[in-house]
């Protein structure tokens, strides 16, 4: 950096940045690979000068003064350049000789982010890592009341249901009369949430969707995901994999032309339709696919042009009300493949969920309803939208759940909790709490992201340019320099171990509730909580 | 109901049941009077027959009617119990070496936690037998022999022990030991005669029948049958073939989980299969497939390196009007053609000394990268004053019958008529004075330019350009005889028209050029003190040469801060000039300036110095004109095609401005003469600074001689051949390649480069950029 430069009002150093660079020259073999891997050129290499002075007080010495240069790498402080923390420096460097370490002084780059007056989008998560379900407790433990299981030995029931369950009378009154019956699903109460096929790279997403059929082929697990809205590759919806797909479709409509064309070709119906409404993440906002990421493949995909930001809108524009978009979009969607698949719609937590969920339970054709909590994650969406708007999601499952119970639909309509499970790696705690609030099942990204794909995100504004394209782990980038990085096949594996593992856990916490033959939704006399406030508001145990 | 010598007992007293204790109490009673053989009428007491610690020899306890639960419990090595109908829960419990025979079936539990013992059963067990089962090296392993079927669960976290299950009269269809069994099984061993299905196969394993296993079975079945009273059985038994053994996996097997298919199996037998070759996207996507290294290389780096010699120039040639390529004049001095570096200037200037070495205020060294760091800026002014005596150029020799008038011999007209002569064209100038070089010559003092060296460039001018007519004076009709006469007119006759100000006494005054040009010629008596109105550089310039006239008192005024800078403003304030600003004049008087405000500068002389303005009667309103200059395009161009200008007549500029504005106008009608579309490319963009690493330089080295300079210089986006590319690529992926006369380039190898820049981080000069990789 020039010494004689002028200071402008957005100069920082790099006591200012969120991430610093920590760097031992000493160990340093020059050799390339950090700055090579960098994905935002947050370091380079520098000629740096050093002076040595050579001064004596002995008589007839000449002190004197020398200049030599040595190169070192040097971190950038500009806006753009700066270190996102993503440590692929340290991951490449073979001497261990860098790092980025979080700034614990003030974030100063957070006032310079807004150049050109364009407010920061960014990729990833909400980036607060208190977690109201990581406080929760199973405090239910049965030893000698209830039958105590072992959750090794004995076989659990770990299934859910996806779709309307009819009341018994009302079951049997249309078998009688030869009458409709809603189609119901029997899955894995762990979901993959939508992530679209173009936020996610095609290495991701096959290796997701590969994972998912060696689950149910191989291991007898139901496991379903969703596609999210981009449409889904034609030769899947053709295969008989399709059953364990739940094709997403939003208000953009991106990729529903191929669905159309592929209806009559279907060896299997999908597992269901999501409407998604909203988003968690970004409450209110529609999608947003950045244009680094449009190349041809997600264009054709997708039916739109190459190199464009595709933003989604907020809402589905022909559709004013709940009643409207109940009727429209659920029947619709359920005309489609001739009512046999579950169609519910997904929508953010909000303080008016109930309006959606008491519409819901007086159309026979909803076959559920999917909420998603603040803490879900995003493939781009504003700061401010990340950061400041949504709604928690256990207060928000629980309102909902306590509601069916209210008017007695609790076992007729499931409640699906999205957003921030496993946010800090405890997904079967998360999980099987929100299902003792009363969800039917859960929806994971972020966890899955992580887990299965190694995704450098935290909860410490890590990373996060999902948005660019970018991403150095492959996972939601469509530049094949970066995404075949990711081999497909390792992800499936990842994805087999971690829902193997889940199920280990979920049952080690189910079988000391003495429950084996079904999920225990709702059943919240198991849970507790160390925070008087939270018990009273979720109507749980307050324990000390 | 007494038999044989056995001590009958009974479990009830007066009819009621006796409590367990009481029972437990009568027994160990009998035992410690050394009574050895018991036969006890049970009514479902607890734990019958174990704990016969005191026997220390073979006891017999023969149990007749209900067994209760845990019979034989925590059982000692002498004792023996037969129990002569079913037995209930947990028989054998703890066993710790008793031998209990059961005639009819047992319950669950049987064999739970027992480390040594045997336990026989002439029937059915129920759920979880042989469960958390031990085998202590020190005693021989425990063993349960069952007649029939096990029930669910059976041998969960069996660590030890021999169990044989021979699945006579078995109900149950498929598995002979029930419902999952062997879940978390660590060690032991289980006969089966029969069907076994569900077993933890995370845990056990079923393995071949050996023939030393087959012996022992052998052995001991007729050892169980005899006890139980079944030996008619022993051949229906003996179908070797019909028994299984499973024992528990290792450690090692456990880790290596089950046998489940490898995921690379399904992509290539399940996956691809259903979908088509190339999965998912196969029918989509021609990417290649197959995972890349973190560290990539050829066309799969992120970023490459390019080698940008050519692609800008540097700041200082940018920012010479004159365009000279400054830093190409170092690169020579470099290369020893120090000749050549200086022998370059006249391709751009006549003036090379006069003006790039003494009259110039240098915007090429203002420009110069060195600033950044606050270095000082390399001394252009050494090769310009090194150029003071070289020989005049050889004009191309291939003459074009093209004629150009060039209307004023002062610094732009004669770099108009230099570089049109050079490129073969006659150029003839036109002169209203008496003498060549316009201001140069008549009004920029001697103390600023050493008088032999303008004479020294003026006569260089003069033995260039053959055509050059004195006192001329122009006017309409001599213009337009002009313009008639040549193909193309150049007017660069300067502005000569000082600006004078709407006041009262403004007659008093003395325009700063007269002055300058009579101080020169003709000096004039001026007095002790002397008021300058207007403080810029030709104010400077009156200031000192009035300082020489023998003024001692001199004030320079303005209504703004001065404008005057570099040399001319340390000349007057080194005569000891005094620079008064705001201030206005509101008259002048034959005392001095009275300024607005009422005080009285006072003056013997009083020069006004606030600019001139051309004067152009001659053109009479042909051209078009702007605030009494001629409007121009960036050629020089005015309204009239045949017609161009520079110089001060299209607006106040530096001499260098003007003398880049002659060469620029020349070179544009060279090219129209030579019927070329005139070069409209842009010029090429100067290279970021940023991009210069001045790190290499000693910022306390103060450069002066030619060598020194040309070391010191940056060589800004001029590749200086340093070779520090070459070495500091950790993949040896740069290489220099000579080209034809003493040309060369650097070269990556793309199999080799790894992107990281660190050609582009330690590049002295900027050559090299890092750019992100074609789109895949």
């Amino acid at each position: 950096m020039s010494s004689n430069r002028n200071l402008e009002p957005s100069s920082l150093s790099l006591n200012d940045l969120p991430w610093q660079i920590k760097y031992n020259n000493n160990r340093c073999t020059l050799c390339g690979q950090c700055t090579a891997v960098c994905p935002v050129k947050a370091i380079e290499l520098k000629v740096f000068q050093k002076r040595t002075i050579k001064a004596s007080i002995k008589k007839d010495a000449v002190p004197s003064n020398q200049y030599d240069s040595f190169y070192a790498i040097q971190q950038r402080t500009d806006v753009e350049n700066a270190c996102i923390g993503c440590a692929m420096c340290t991951m490449a460097c073979p001497n261990d000789a860098i790092a980025p370490v979080k700034n614990p002084g003030l974030d100063r780059m957070k006032f310079h982010i807004n150049q050109q007056g364009v407010p920061r989008r960014r990729g990833g998560r909400r980036n607060a890592s208190g977690s109201i379900l990581d406080r929760i407790k199973f405090t239910r433990i049965s030893m000698l009341t209830d039958p105590a299981l072992d959750a090794g030995r004995h076989e659990f029931e770990m299934r859910t249901l996806l779709g309307r369950v009819l009341s018994p009378r009302e079951n049997m009154k249309r078998l009688r009369e030869k009458g409709w019956i809603p189609p119901v699903r029997q899955i894995y109460p762990l979901i993959i949430g939508g992530m679209s096929f173009g936020a996610l790279s095609p290495n991701m997403w096959e290796g997701l969707q590969m994972g998912v059929a060696y689950l149910n082929e191989e291991m007898g697990m139901p496991v379903r995901m969703c596609t999210g809205e981009g449409g889904c590759p034609p030769r899947l919806l053709r295969s008989r994999f399709l059953k364990y797909v739940i094709l997403q479709v939003a208000s953009g409509y991106f990729g529903w032309d191929e669905i159309i064309h592929a209806i009559p070709h279907m060896k299997e119906d999908p597992c269901a339709i999501e409407i998604k409404y909203g988003q968690g993440a970004k409450p209110g906002d529609g999608g947003l696919l950045m244009w680094h990421k449009v190349n041809k493949l997600i264009a054709a995909i997708r039916g739109v042009p190459q190199g464009v930001s595709l933003p989604s809108p907020p809402t589905h524009q022909t559709q004013y009300s709940i009643e409207e978009s109940v009727a429209k979009m659920i029947l619709s969607m359920s005309m489609a493949w001739g009512f046999r698949v579950p169609v519910y719609p997904k929508i953010s937590a909000s303080s008016t969920s109930l309006a959606v969920l008491n519409n819901l339970t007086r159309n026979d054709y909803a076959s559920g309803l999917a909420i998603d909590g603040e803490d879900g994650g995003t493939g781009a969406a504003y700061s401010v939208s990340m950061d400041h708007m949504g709604h928690p999601i256990a207060s928000c499952i629980r309102d909902n759940y306590l509601n069916l119970t209210k008017i007695g639909k609790q076992n007729e309509i499931p409640i699906f909790a999205g957003g921030g499970i496993g946010k800090n790696g405890n997904i079967a705690a998360n999980a099987a709490s929100l299902i003792m609030l009363g969800a039917s099942g859960v929806q994971i990204g972020k966890y899955l992201m992580q887990a299965a794909a190694g995704c450098v995100g935290t909860e410490e504004d890590r990373c996060n340019v999902c948005n660019l394209g970018i991403c150095p782990k492959g996972i939601t980038s469509q530049d094949p320099r970066l995404y075949r990085r990711l081999d497909p096949e390792n992800v499936a594996q990842r994805i087999v171990d971690l829902f193997v593992s889940f199920d280990t856990e979920l049952k080690k916490i189910v079988a000391p509730l003495g429950r084996s033959t079904s999920l225990p939704i709702g059943m919240s006399d198991a849970l507790g909580i160390d925070d008087h406030a939270i018990a009273k508001r979720l109507n749980i145990n307050y324990v000390v | 109901m007494k038999t044989s010598d056995y001590i009958y007992i009974s479990g009830k007293k007066e009819n009621k049941r006796i409590p367990s204790r009481v029972l437990e109490e009568i027994i160990l009673k009998q035992i410690k009077s050394g009574n050895r053989k018991l036969e006890i009428d049970a009514f479902g007491q607890h734990g019958i027959g174990g704990r016969l610690w005191e026997a220390t020899d073979k006891t017999i306890i023969r149990i007749l009617g209900h067994s209760g639960q845990r019979t034989g419990s925590m059982g000692n090595a002498n004792t023996t119990i037969e129990v002569m109908g079913p037995a209930s829960d947990d028989i054998g419990w703890l066993n710790a070496g008793a031998q209990i025979i059961v005639h009819g079936n047992a319950s669950n539990g049987a064999m739970n936690g027992a480390a040594q013992g045997k336990v026989y059963i002439g029937g059915n067990i129920g759920a979880r037998a042989m469960t958390m089962t031990k085998h202590n090296p020190r005693f021989k392993p425990p063993e349960l022999w069952v007649l029939g079927t096990a029930g669910d669960y059976f041998g969960e976290f069996m660590a030890g022990g021999i169990a044989v299950i021979c699945g006579q009269n078995s109900q149950a269809k498929n598995s002979i030991l029930g419902h999952r069994p062997l879940v978390g099984m660590v060690g032991g061993t289980v006969f089966v005669r029969g069907e076994v299905n569900g077993f933890s196969q995370k845990d056990a394993k079923i393995i071949p029948m050996s023939d030393k296993n087959w012996k022992w079975l052998v052995t001991n079945l007729e050892k169980f049958l005899n006890k139980i009273k079944k030996p008619e059985l022993m051949t229906t038994f003996s179908d070797r073939s019909a028994w299984k053994i499973l024992t528990s996996k290792t450690p090692q097997e456990k880790a290596n989980g089950s046998e489940k298919a490898s995921i690379s199996w399904f992509k290539t037998q399940v996956w691809d299969k259903e979908l088509g070759q190339g999965g998912l996207i196969g029918d989509l996507q021609e990417v290649e497939k197959g995972s890349i290294p973190l560290i990539a290389r050829a066309k799969l780096r992120r970023y490459i390196p390019v080698w940008e010699q050519g692609k800008y120039i540097s700041p200082c040639q940018a920012g010479c009007p004159t365009g000279i390529p400054v830093q190409d004049r170092w690169a020579m001095v470099r290369a020893d053609n120090i000749d050549e570096a200086i022998g370059m200037g006249l391709s751009y200037t006549p003036f090379p000394a006069t003006v790039c070495g003494y009259l110039c205020p240098g915007p090429c060294m203002a420009s110069c990268t060195r600033n950044l760091a606050s270095m000082p800026p390399i001394d252009v002014r050494l090769l310009g004053r090194a150029g003071k005596d070289l020989p005049p150029p050889l004009p191309n020799n291939k003459k074009s019958k093209k004629k150009i008038a060039v209307i004023g011999a002062g610094p732009g007209g004669i770099s108009a008529a230099w570089h049109l002569t050079l490129k073969g064209h006659t150029a003839t100038l036109f002169e209203t004075s008496n003498t060549i070089g316009g201001k140069i010559s008549s009004a920029i003092p001697d103390s600023r330019i050493p008088g032999q060296t303008l004479d020294t460039e003026l006569r260089r001018v003069k033995d260039l350009i053959a055509d050059i007519r004195l006192e001329q004076e122009i006017d309409h009709t001599k213009f337009s005889k002009i313009k008639k006469d040549y193909d193309f007119t150049i007017i660069a006759a300067g502005a000569k028209k000082p600006i004078s100000l709407p006041i009262k006494g403004i007659e008093m005054t003395i325009p700063a050029n007269d002055f300058l040009e009579t101080a020169k010629q003709n000096p004039p008596k001026i007095g002790k003190k002397i008021v300058i109105i207007g403080a810029g550089n030709v104010g400077c310039d009156v200031a000192t040469e009035a300082h020489r006239l023998g003024a001692r008192q001199i004030t320079l005024i303005d209504v703004q801060k001065p404008a005057a800078f570099g040399q001319e403003k340390e000349d007057a304030q080194k005569c000891g000039a005094k620079f008064k600003w705001p201030v206005f004049t509101k008259q002048i008087t034959s005392k001095g300036v009275l300024l607005q405000g009422g005080e009285l500068l006072s003056a013997d002389t009083i020069v006004i110095s606030i600019g001139d303005i051309p004067d152009l009667g001659f053109i009479k309103d042909t051209l078009t004109m702007e605030n009494g200059f001629i409007t121009v395009d960036k050629n020089g161009c005015t309204s009239d095609p045949r017609i161009f200008a520079l110089g001060d007549v299209v607006g106040p500029g530096l001499i260098t401005d003007a003398i880049g504005g002659g060469k620029q106008t020349a070179l544009y009608i060279d090219q129209i003469i030579a019927g070329k579309k005139p070069d409209q490319a842009k010029p090429l963009p100067v290279i970021n600074q940023n991009r210069i690493c001045l790190e290499y330089y000693d910022p306390r080295n103060q450069a002066d001689g030619l060598s020194d300079c040309g070391a010191d210089c940056a060589s800004c986006g001029n590749c200086r051949d340093c070779g520090i590319c070459v070495a500091i690529c950790p993949e040896a992926a740069i290489e220099r390649k000579t080209l034809a006369e003493s040309e060369f380039e650097y070269l990556v190898d793309p199999d080799r480069c790894i992107g990281c820049g660190f050609c582009k981080g330690a590049c002295p000069c900027g050559i090299w950029d890092l750019v992100p990789n074609t789109p895949l």
